[in-house]
């Protein structure tokens, strides 16, 4: 804690942290660090080993980062890798193929240009190092100039040490994390036209190690501000798809009557992992609309949590898997917790799931005492293209206030609605081709909600493409 | 597989919503019909005939031949088709009448090979060739076009999109390239303006939210785009307003030439009126008990279906 313009907006945080920074040591070496080591800590050896990886990369960081830093340090001393019986929001998750290869960190200097973005505001992340930004309210943390803005983010990001329901790959992130992209919007500024593409690039290094990355990215909307993001995942380089793993964490904080209009498309490379937080705040009145298109990575895991700050709120989630791989495994568990009157919140849950993939979908909402007038709908659709695929989807809507409109849907099916395949045949398109159209029409339906075409045009011919694939075996 | 649902295809008909607006200037729509009052619109002479002597003229060859046709419900084995016999000949009109549940949108789907329905005796030829053994896209591809009496939703496929894969599939089975979504557009265009339809409805997915007339349009609308040997038009009148019905019996007129064939079921006269049949069969318990000329049709209105097998 010994940056200065830190004090003032975080100081109440920081007290309550450990300085310094933990050193991470494994099981012998731990009697050297007694920070913090009142109670007698569970610790996990893998767990250890890739914070300490972690911790020795990231020497020269941001101060502004500390608190956070320090937390998740001290959580991860007592953390255990989580498996599938210990740990109820693995469940039905089997992250193994997370510890199946040695973990290695991407070199400092990415030796690639940035993508070329369709949008003048940009931020690019290479192997989850923050390479380059571009636009007016955009930035890295380093590059903040002392003032409010910076004060602001710096805030929000100790507060961020308290979250509650984080879990070991929140804290991998905020020990890996070597600077934060922020994007703030001022009070009253609409930038809602063009959105801040942030771009995700990754290669891995093909020397049969997995590439750990731990990029952030800080989304500030003031009060009445209104911004667009597109955050997109995506492979460079490697022909037969590199191997990495990609651990980023999004923070988005509306506050009151703000709106962001948030899409996030995960089209990593079949050898990738991807574990994901979405963490957003909204305030009184605020809106956030979010579309989810994955369709990559071998293992997905996405943490999509909202936190309801104040009355009014509108929240309208869209999310499509697409599993075409075998052994692929992609989960989305989402948190939405409604603790004031007048909500409106919509989840649609849409996958598919052919060979042997396996989609989990656990959708929590809460709606506790005080959230009176609550209008909130969750649906989940899924489709098993074969017989070896599984879904688990645990949709769950909590309701403790009594005023409340609550609607939810589930339907898992195997094929499609005979009638509808019969009107293909009858105009002369085979079962096959229908079956095509319909499985294309059922993803489309959320891509669709993509409101940037160049965006939502790319992700579509990828679905399209892997449809395509995926049928032919 | 048919590459149907570029993007582009929404692009297209999205851009061209608004070319379309430029010359349907709703001023030289209402003039057209000035030219050509309900009593001329069939554009072909029409034969006259009574049944008799039509069967002693009918020189054209058959299209379609049903013998002793039996069909059940598959999933219940309920009889519904029982002993059914038809003979449509090239250059034909024939008209299917009878009393609601008698069958006749059962013949339509067993014809056109609905998969709710199993034919458990009888034969049917089509164009020479054991229609029954046939999947229903290939009686599709062979000529046969059934506009469904209730056509469903296809939510997410865009109407647009959906023409073009039922054109393409068309153009595969004859051996030709596939087009693209921009090249059909003055096809299909032209067919929306024939039909009097708006042309926004292209851009929505089948049917999703169509109005029960606008269900209807569409039907025909893919009858015109991707044309039929024989067309089974199951109740097409049926939800439509006075001048939907013009339009449609316009184009399905149209559509007649020397060797293609309809037959439409109807309970209504205006229709007949409209598109002449040459004949009119009455179907009853699941087979045509009576087969005449339109003053068959004419008796109906009168006097419905009571003891007509023996008059
Ligand atoms: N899939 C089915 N399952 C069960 N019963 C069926 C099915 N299809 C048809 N039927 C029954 O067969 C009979 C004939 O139905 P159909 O729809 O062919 O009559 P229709 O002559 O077209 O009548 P309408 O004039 O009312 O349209 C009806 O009693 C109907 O209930
Ligand atoms: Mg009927």
């Amino acid at each position: 804690m010994s940056s200065p313009s830190l004090c003032a907006a975080t100081c109440s945080t920081s007290l309550r942290l450990p300085p310094p920074i933990l050193r991470f040591r494994r099981p012998g070496a731990l009697a050297s660090v007694p920070a913090a080591r009142s109670a007698p800590a569970v610790s996990d050896d893998l767990v250890l080993r890739i914070a300490e990886q972690l911790e020795d990369s990231v020497a020269a960081s941001s101060p502004l980062l500390d608190p956070l830093r320090s937390a998740s340090a001290l959580s991860l001393l007592s953390t255990r890798w989580p498996t599938r019986r210990s740990n109820e929001a693995f469940r039905f998750t089997d992250i193994s193929y997370l510890r199946s290869l040695p973990i290695s960190l991407p070199s400092q200097a990415p030796a690639l240009a940035a993508p070329s973005s369709p949008y003048p505001s940009y931020i690019h992340f290479s192997d989850g190092v923050l390479t380059s930004t571009s636009g007016v309210h955009v930035s890295a943390l380093a590059d903040l100039p002392p003032g409010p803005a910076r004060d602001r983010a710096a805030a929000v990001l100790a507060a961020s040490a308290e979250f509650a329901d984080k879990d070991l790959f929140y804290d991998f992130n905020a020990i890996g994390a070597k600077d934060v992209a922020v994007v703030h919007v001022p009070e009253g500024v609409s930038m809602a036209d063009d959105p801040v593409h942030i771009m995700f690039s990754y290669s891995g290094n093909g020397d049969g190690s997995m590439v750990m990355s731990n990029p952030r990215v800080l989304v500030l909307a003031e009060k009445g501000a209104e911004v667009a993001i597109v955050e997109e995942h995506f492979e460079v380089g490697q022909e037969d798809g590199g191997c990495y793993w990609a651990n980023p964490v999004m923070e988005i904080i509306l506050e009151e009557d703000a709106k962001v209009v948030h899409s996030y498309v995960q089209r990593q490379s079949f050898e990738a992992a991807h574990t994901k937080w979405t963490v957003i705040q909204q305030s009184k009145s605020s809106k956030y609309e979010f579309v989810e298109v994955s369709i990559g990575a071998r293992l997905n895991r996405h943490n999509l949590h909202i936190q309801q700050l104040g009355p009014e709120t509108d929240t309208q989630l869209s999310a499509f898997h697409f599993l075409s791989q075998d052994k692929q495994i992609h989960d989305l568990h989402s948190k939405l917790i409604l603790d004031h009157p007048r909500g409106l919140s919509n989840q649609l849950h849409k996958c598919i799931a052919s060979s042997t993939g396996n989609a989990i979908f656990d959708g929590n909402i809460k709606v506790n005492r005080y959230a009176q007038q609550t209008d909130a709908g969750q649906e989940t659709r899924c489709l098993l293209l074969s017989p070896k695929a599984l879904i688990n989807v645990k949709p769950n809507l909590q309701i403790i206030a009594d005023d409340v409109k609550c609607t939810h849907g589930a339907a898992i099916s195997g094929e499609h609605d005979p009638n509808a395949l019969y009107f293909f045949q009858a105009r002369g398109i085979d079962v096959k081709t229908a079956a095509d159209a319909l499985n294309f029409a059922f993803g489309a339906h959320v891509i669709n909600k993509i409101p940037f075409k160049p965006i939502e045009k790319n992700a579509l011919a990828q679905f399209k493409e892997l449809l395509a694939s995926s049928r032919q075996e | 597989m048919a590459p149907p649902f570029a993007a582009a295809a929404a692009a297209a008909a999205v851009a061209s919503s608004s070319s379309y607006a430029l010359f349907s200037a709703s001023a030289d729509r209402p003039l057209l019909r000035h030219q050509m009052p309900p009593s001329s619109i069939s554009v072909r002479p029409r034969r006259r005939t009574t049944a008799a002597s039509a069967a002693a003229e009918s020189t054209g060859r058959a299209l379609l031949e049903a013998r002793d046709l039996f069909a059940c419900v598959k999933e219940s084995g309920e009889e519904i088709l029982t002993g059914l016999n038809l003979t449509i000949r090239e250059g034909e009109v024939h008209a299917l009448m009878g009393p609601n549940g008698s069958g006749k949108s059962t013949l339509m789907k067993v014809l056109a090979g609905h998969p709710e329905y199993e034919v458990t005796a009888g034969t049917v030829i089509f164009k020479g060739e054991n229609l029954i053994d046939m999947e229903p896209e290939e009686r599709s591809l062979a000529g046969i076009f059934m506009s469904f009496q209730a056509p469903v939703e296809i939510p997410g496929v865009n109407n647009y999109d959906f023409l073009l894969m039922a054109l393409n599939a068309r153009r595969e089975k004859k051996g030709l390239p596939a087009l693209g979504p921009l090249q059909i557009f003055p096809i299909v265009e032209e067919k929306v303006r024939a039909l009097d339809m708006n042309a926004d409805i292209l851009n929505r997915a089948v049917n999703e939210g169509f109005s029960g007339g606008e269900r209807k349009r569409n039907e025909i609308l893919q009858l015109s785009v991707l044309g039929a040997d024989l067309a089974l038009l199951d109740e097409i009148d049926s939800g439509l307003d006075v001048d939907a019905i013009e339009d449609v019996a316009k184009v399905v007129n149209g559509m007649l030439a020397p060797h293609n064939s309809v037959m439409m079921i109807t309970h209504y006269q205006r229709l007949l009126d409209l598109i002449k049949p040459s004949y009119v069969h009455i179907m009853e318990k699941g087979k045509i008990v009576k087969t005449g000329d339109r003053s068959l049709a004419y008796y109906v209105d009168e006097s419905g279906y009571k003891d007509i097998a023996t008059v």
